[in-house]
């Protein structure tokens, strides 16, 4: 059994994977605040709790699609964040008359939110593994 | 798992150069402001105008803003100014003079700028999550 096999730890990396993801999707939408016909995209809520429950309940494994050949594409099973999808944004507040639809300030708002979810994640990581050196045994 | 955020750097990294890329075309307008032609009744210093699309790029699977294209201003009109003494004034004595508007100009150099530091503003806080992350190795 490898630290990875524990289903917390395995569901806060998978968290902090669909955060790393959505970063780049935010970063992406500043970056194209001036391309016209831009509408800005977000990445489709993942229910955490969901994914704890699965992934704590080990006599339950989440359903997916079988790879019979490595060109196959991931069957999007949970666990998997590769195929996590993104989706254009719902209605923005406005629309510039070029036809780009993001607004800087509600991008750096997602930004410094996704930011504090990824701290959050981290510091339930760093206690979780606190708790491990406790058990261990080893003199902090 | 960091692949995704070294990606976040590059990307905002990108959009930097290309406003930076604006801001050049920007300067090349304003600093050519009272160009013009040479001989008698040539045209003047054409403003350029730059645009922006969004690309895939391959390398990395993921979408990039990109300069679409850098072209020049035909639609606004050339002013024109009364100088009979100057090389390239025309039979009548009127010398065409660029078509840059230093207000739209200065706008379009502010915009540019306040996207600029939206990107840096990312690049700072993705570089804190590394951060922090690295920082876990000294639990």
């Amino acid at each position: 059994m490898t630290i990875q096999d524990i289903g917390l730890l395995q569901a806060i990396g998978t968290k902090l994977d669909y955060l790393s993801q959505r970063q780049a999707v935010i970063s992406n939408n500043v970056a194209n605040a001036d391309t016209p016909g831009y509408r800005p995209r977000d990445i489709v809520d993942v229910d955490f709790a969901q994914i704890l429950r699965e992934q704590t309940n080990t006599s339950v494994r989440p359903v997916s699609l079988a790879t019979t050949n490595e060109q196959h594409f991931g069957g999007g099973a949970s666990g998997d964040s590769g195929a996590t999808p993104t989706r254009q944004s719902r209605d923005t507040y406005e629309v510039a008359p070029v036809g780009n639809s993001v607004i800087l300030e509600e991008q750096l708002l997602n930004a410094s939110s996704n930011g504090m979810e990824y701290n959050l994640m981290l510091s339930v990581l760093q206690r979780q593994v606190g708790m491990f050196q406790i058990a261990i045994g080893s003199n902090r | 798992m960091n692949g995704d955020i070294l990606n976040a750097l590059a990307i905002s990294a990108n959009g930097m150069r290309v406003q930076g890329t604006r801001i050049r075309v920007i300067s090349e307008n304003i600093a050519n402001s009272s160009t013009t032609g040479q001989t008698p009744g040539a045209d003047p210093y054409r403003r350029q105008t730059i645009s922006f699309t969004n690309e895939l790029d391959r390398d990395m699977g993921f979408r990039m803003v990109e300069v679409n294209d850098i072209g020049v201003d035909n639609e606004s009109p050339f002013g024109l100014n009364f100088d009979p003494s100057h090389p390239a004034a025309d039979e009548n004595g009127y010398v065409k003079t660029p078509n840059v508007n230093m207000i739209l100009e200065m706008m379009d150099a502010r915009e540019a700028q306040r996207s600029y530091e939206a990107n840096l503003g990312l690049i700072e806080q993705t570089r804190s999550m590394i951060a922090r992350t690295a920082d876990l190795l000294r639990v």
